[in-house]
């Protein structure tokens, strides 16, 4: 694996939390406004 | 209510595609011979960045068009605007320093173009709490609208900066007056991620928006 692999890793799995965290949250919230 | 659903649908899809786009640019973008796989946060970084500073410019323009038409409308745009702004300069904020890191040997550097990106960030954090301290409509209209038009002014500066000032962030690849100097492969990915990063920004900001024009209607009804 190259050295930086984990970056590159890091950085998309917090893109998809930060992301489909909002979206969830965004849910719920619409769910009881 | 229809918008509302309609929000969830475009977010849905828009969720569904950004699953393809992480498979496109990880298994089928090849990697870069000098910076590696930690290249490949670019196709994550430059949308998010792009779409934050598109979000902070709608904000303007609706704070613009409220002060003109006192339309409401505007008003409830620029708040979703804002909020969304906000959860992709998040991305923009902490997928920067990841790459920065193994490339740059350092986390962060007080450089013209990272903190005006930090500038962008709390300006949004700002627009969001001002809201949440004036209580009056109106007053929070206007004072908001005047604030979204401050963060649209700040966007040529954060664009511009790497020409105006000596500074680590690389200079646009893209956005700029000749062609890409990306190769196909790249390019072609780096645009599907950002038409995916637009499609999910306007899924959040119709379900926001409706979410405030309901909010407003059990204000209303209260």
């Amino acid at each position: 694996m190259p050295e930086n692999t984990p970056y590159m890793i890091a950085a998309y799995v917090i893109t998809a939390v930060i992301l489909v965290g909002y979206a969830v949250l965004l849910y719920r919230r619409t769910l009881k406004p | 209510m229809r918008l509302l659903k309609t929000g969830r649908w475009i977010t849905a899809v828009g969720l569904v595609l950004l699953a393809g786009v992480y498979v496109r640019a990880l298994a089928f973008t090849p990697v870069e011979r000098f910076q590696g796989p930690a290249q490949k946060i670019y196709y994550v970084h430059v949308p998010s960045a792009v779409v934050a500073m598109m979000a902070m410019g709608l904000v303007g323009l609706a704070g613009i068009l409220f002060l003109l038409l006192k339309d409401p409308r505007f008003d409830r745009f620029g708040e979703a605007s804002a909020e969304v702004g906000t959860a992709f300069s998040v991305v923009m904020l902490t997928t920067g320093p990841i790459w920065a890191k193994p490339i740059w040997g350092t986390w962060w550097t007080w450089d013209a173009r990272l903190t005006l990106t930090l500038f962008l960030f709390l300006l949004f954090l700002g627009y969001l709490l001002l809201r949440g301290a004036v209580t009056d409509p109106g007053l929070r209209a206007r004072y908001s609208a005047v604030l979204g038009i401050c963060g649209l002014v700040l966007l040529p500066f954060i664009h511009l900066s790497v020409y105006l000032f000596r500074t680590l962030h690389p200079q646009p690849i893209v956005l700029k007056p000749s062609a890409p100097s990306l190769p196909g492969e790249m390019l072609v990915t780096l645009l599907m991620s950002f038409l995916v990063f637009v499609i999910l920004y306007v899924g959040f900001v119709t379900q926001r928006y409706a979410l405030s024009l309901l909010r407003e209607q059990a204000d209303h009804h209260a």
